[in-house]
C-alpha cells in the first residue's frame, strides 16, 4: 500500500526521463517537464512580463534586498545550458547550484526538494527545448552581509530540511498527490507560510498565511474564521482555475499565480490540491471578540461604508458573486494582518482574468477620498461586523501603509 | 468661372483626399486591448478641495458686490442658508480663476457672427472678462443713478428691483448686454448652489438637502421598484460629509 502509493505521488503519468541524455528527448518527457514547469509557476519568477520564456529578469524584493530571478534557458554562457543534471537536480533539491553555488531561498527549494528525481530532469528535459536566449542576470544584488552566499550555509542548516516527499499511509492518494503538489512543485507555503526573522518558513504553523511584497497572503488552511474552511472543495477548486468564486477575486501576487499556474493545472490536480487543503489543520479558530458596534471607530466606519463601500458590497457585506468580492467571513477581512485590506482600500486592485472568467473587475483607489483614520475606521468596521472578528486597524499603520506604496509606485 | 485659373477641382481635391486617407490610415497603429482596460494603481484623478481662503479672481470690491448679489438671488429664509452663506461667490470666484474663466479649451478666434438661442456664447471674450467688465459697469451705473453708492449699500428692496432691471434689460449698461450678464450671474449662481461642495459652493450640502438630492451616490437598484417612498440615506459629496470624522 504504502509504496503503490509513493508511487502513485510522485510519478503520476510516469515516464521516466532520467540518466541517458537521449531518453530527455522523449516528447512525453518533455511535455511532461512543461506541465511541471506550469506546476511549479517556474515563469512567475524566471519569465519578465512580455519578456522571453525563462529568460530571466524578474526582480523580487525580499526583506534583506533585492533578488534577480536568473536565465534558465539552455544559452550556454548566460543560461543553464552546461549544467549537468546532477547540478540541475541539486540546485532544486539542496539549495546548491553550479560548482555548489549556494542559491538564496527567494528561489523555493525549500519546496522543491520534495520533489523526485525524475521531475526534476522532466522539467530539466523541457528547459533543454526553449529557445535559448543570452542574457546575463546578475542575481545578487542584495547589500551587505547579505550578497555573502556562504551566509545560506547557516541558513539552511537552521531553516532548511532537505528530502523528498514521504506519503501519509493513512490517508487517501488524491490527498497525497495534493500535499505533494502544494509542499513540492506548488510551493504555497513560499507566501502563505509565516516566515521568521531569518525569512525561513514557520514549520508549526504551515500555510496559515503571510505578509510579502506589500500584500498579505492569507490564511489557506481549513481554519473557519480566517482560513478558507467555509469554502466548499468546488468553491477553491473554482477559484484556483478562474481566479474567482462565490466569495472572492484573486488579484495581487495571487492573479499572477493563478495566471501563470492554477488556471493551467490539470482538473485533477486542482481537486488534489483542494482535497488536501481542505483536510488539513483545521486547527483552533481563536476568534477574537468582535468590537462593539456602537464603538466610535466602528460607528465613523459604519457610515463610511454605507456611502462609499456598501453600493457594490452591500450594507451586509455580501458582495456579489464573481464581481465584488464578499466581506463577510472571508479569510483576507479577518486575518490578524490587514496589509491585503489597506492595500485594496488605499490604492484599488486589479482581479485576474482568465479564460473562464475573463471580466476581471477593479477596485478603485479612495486613497484620495479617505484620510487615515477614516481608512482605519472602515476597515475596523469591516472586520467586525456581520460576524467578522478581527483587531482594530489603527490611523498610524494606514499612514505608514499609504506611504509605503507611494513610494513602490 | 476663368479655367485658366488653377482652382483645385473636384476631382483633384477628392483624389488627393482619398490618397490622404489610405496613407494616413496604414501608419495608424489601434491599440488592442486583451482582458479588460487597462488599469493602474492608485489612478484615481480627482478634482482639487476648493478651501476657504482669499478670493482668487475677485478683488475685495468686486466679490462684496457678488456676495450681495448671490444672497438675493437665492434668499437666505427658514430652509436654509442663502447663496452668500451656501458659498456661491466662492464658487464662481474659483471657476472664473479657473480653466473656465479663461475660456481655455475653447475655440475663440474669428469670425465672429451672432448665433442661434441653442449656440450658447459667440463672442471672444471669456467668463473672466466678462464677470469684469460687467461687474465693473454695473459699479458705474449705481455710482451715477445712487449718488455715488455701492451694490451693498443698497437696501435689499432696491438691490431686487436693480436686479429686475438686469433680468429684463431695462437697464442700459456702458457696452455690456445686461440681459446676457443677468443670465450669467443666475446660471453661475445656481450652479453654485447645487454644485458639489468640493467646488467651494453648496457649503455643507446644504442645496441638496433643501431639495432632498442624495448627492454622490451610484447605485439605487433596491429602489428602482419603491414608489412614493422618501429616501433615507442622507446626501454625500464627493469627500464625504460630517459623520464619515469621528467626533472623539
Amino acid at each position: 500500500m504504502y509504496r503503490s502509493l509513493t508511487f502513485a505521488v510522485t510519478s503520476f503519468a510516469f515516464i521516466a526521463c532520467a540518466h541517458a541524455q537521449g531518453a530527455t528527448q522523449d516528447f512525453s518527457c518533455i511535455e511532461r517537464g512543461h506541465y511541471l514547469t506550469t506546476l511549479s509557476d517556474c515563469a512567475g519568477c524566471h519569465t519578465t512580463a512580455g519578456g522571453k520564456p525563462f529568460a530571466g529578469g524578474v526582480a523580487l524584493q525580499t526583506p534583506f534586498g533585492t533578488l534577480i530571478a536568473p536565465n534558465i534557458t539552455p544559452d550556454t554562457d548566460t543560461g543553464i545550458g552546461n549544467w549537468s543534471d546532477d547540478e540541475f537536480v541539486s540546485a532544486l533539491q539542496d539549495g546548491r547550484g553550479r560548482n555548489g553555488t549556494r542559491l538564496y531561498p527567494a528561489m523555493p527549494y525549500t519546496a522543491y526538494t520534495k520533489m523526485s528525481r525524475d521531475d526534476i530532469l522532466a522539467i530539466r528535459a523541457y528547459l533543454n527545448t526553449v529557445t535559448p536566449v543570452h542574457n546575463r542576470v546578475n542575481a545578487n544584488q542584495l547589500p551587505f552581509p547579505f550578497n555573502i552566499r556562504l551566509a545560506m550555509m547557516v541558513w539552511n542548516w537552521l531553516n532548511f530540511t532537505p528530502g523528498r516527499f514521504v506519503a501519509d499511509p493513512h490517508q487517501s492518494a488524491e490527498w497525497n498527490r495534493g500535499a505533494y503538489l502544494v509542499q513540492g512543485p506548488g510551493h504555497c507555503g513560499a507566501c502563505h507560510t509565516p516566515k521568521t526573522a531569518l525569512g525561513g518558513d514557520k514549520t508549526g504553523a504551515p500555510l496559515t498565511g503571510a505578509t510579502l511584497q506589500g500584500w498579505f497572503a492569507p490564511n489557506i488552511t481549513a481554519n473557519k474564521h480566517n482560513g478558507i474552511g467555509r469554502w466548499s472543495k468546488d468553491d477553491l477548486v473554482h477559484y484556483l482555475k478562474t481566479g474567482a468564486n462565490n466569495d472572492t477575486l484573486a488579484s495581487g501576487p495571487m492573479a499572477e499565480a493563478v495566471t501563470h499556474s492554477t488556471s493551467q493545472m490539470k482538473d485533477a490536480d486542482v481537486a488534489a490540491i483542494a482535497t488536501y487543503l481542505l483536510g488539513t489543520g483545521q486547527g483552533g479558530t481563536d476568534r477574537p471578540t468582535p468590537i462593539a458596534a456602537d464603538n466610535p471607530t466602528m460607528k465613523v466606519g459604519a457610515e463610511i461604508y454605507k456611502d462609499a463601500c456598501a453600493p457594490c458590497h452591500q450594507d451586509n457585506g455580501q458582495g456579489s458573486a464573481q464581481l465584488f468580492p464578499r466581506l463577510a467571513g472571508t479569510a483576507v477581512v479577518q486575518s490578524d494582518d490587514p496589509t491585503t485590506l489597506g492595500r485594496v482600500v488605499l490604492e484599488g486592485s486589479r482581479a485576474v482574468a482568465t479564460n473562464s472568467a475573463p471580466t476581471a473587475p477593479a477596485m478603485p483607489a479612495f486613497d484620495w477620498r479617505l484620510d487615515n483614520d477614516q481608512v482605519a475606521a472602515v476597515l475596523t468596521y469591516i472586520r467586525n461586523s456581520w460576524g467578522n472578528a478581527a483587531p482594530a486597524v489603527s490611523a498610524a499603520t494606514v499612514a505608514k501603509q499609504r506611504t509605503s506604496l507611494a513610494q513602490s509606485r | 468661372m476663368d479655367s485658366k485659373v488653377p482652382l483645385l477641382s473636384r476631382r483633384t481635391f477628392l483624389t488627393s483626399a482619398a490618397i490622404l486617407v489610405t496613407t494616413t490610415a496604414s501608419v495608424v497603429h489601434g491599440r488592442t486591448f486583451h482582458q479588460g482596460m487597462p488599469w493602474a494603481p492608485g489612478a484615481a484623478d480627482p478634482p482639487a478641495q476648493v478651501r476657504p481662503g482669499p478670493w482668487a479672481f475677485f478683488t475685495s470690491d468686486e466679490a462684496a458686490t457678488m456676495e450681495a448679489i448671490v444672497d438675493r438671488l437665492i434668499p437666505p429664509d427658514d430652509g436654509g442658508p442663502g447663496g452668500k452663506d451656501a458659498g456661491c461667490a466662492v464658487f464662481i470666484d474659483r471657476q472664473l480663476a479657473g480653466p473656465y474663466g479663461r475660456s481655455d479649451g475653447l475655440y475663440t478666434l474669428p469670425p465672429f457672427m451672432p448665433g442661434s438661442s441653442t449656440q450658447g456664447y459667440q463672442n471672444p471674450d471669456s467668463p473672466g472678462g466678462r464677470y469684469r467688465a460687467g461687474l465693473k459697469a454695473l459699479a458705474d451705473h449705481i455710482r451715477q443713478s445712487q449718488s455715488g453708492k455701492t451694490l451693498r449699500e443698497l437696501s435689499t428692496v432696491d438691490q431686487d428691483k436693480l436686479l429686475s432691471t438686469l433680468e429684463d434689460g431695462s437697464i442700459k449698461l456702458k457696452d455690456i448686454d445686461a440681459k446676457a450678464f443677468f443670465a450669467m450671474l443666475l446660471q453661475d449662481t445656481q450652479q453654485g448652489f447645487f454644485a458639489d461642495p468640493i467646488y467651494g459652493g453648496n457649503r455643507d450640502m446644504a442645496g441638496w438637502k433643501l431639495v432632498g438630492f442624495p448627492g454622490a451616490r451610484y447605485d439605487y437598484r433596491d429602489w428602482v421598484e419603491r414608489h412614493n417612498e422618501r429616501y433615507p440615506l442622507p446626501p454625500v459629496s464627493i469627500m464625504g460629509r460630517t459623520d464619515w470624522v469621528s467626533k472623539g
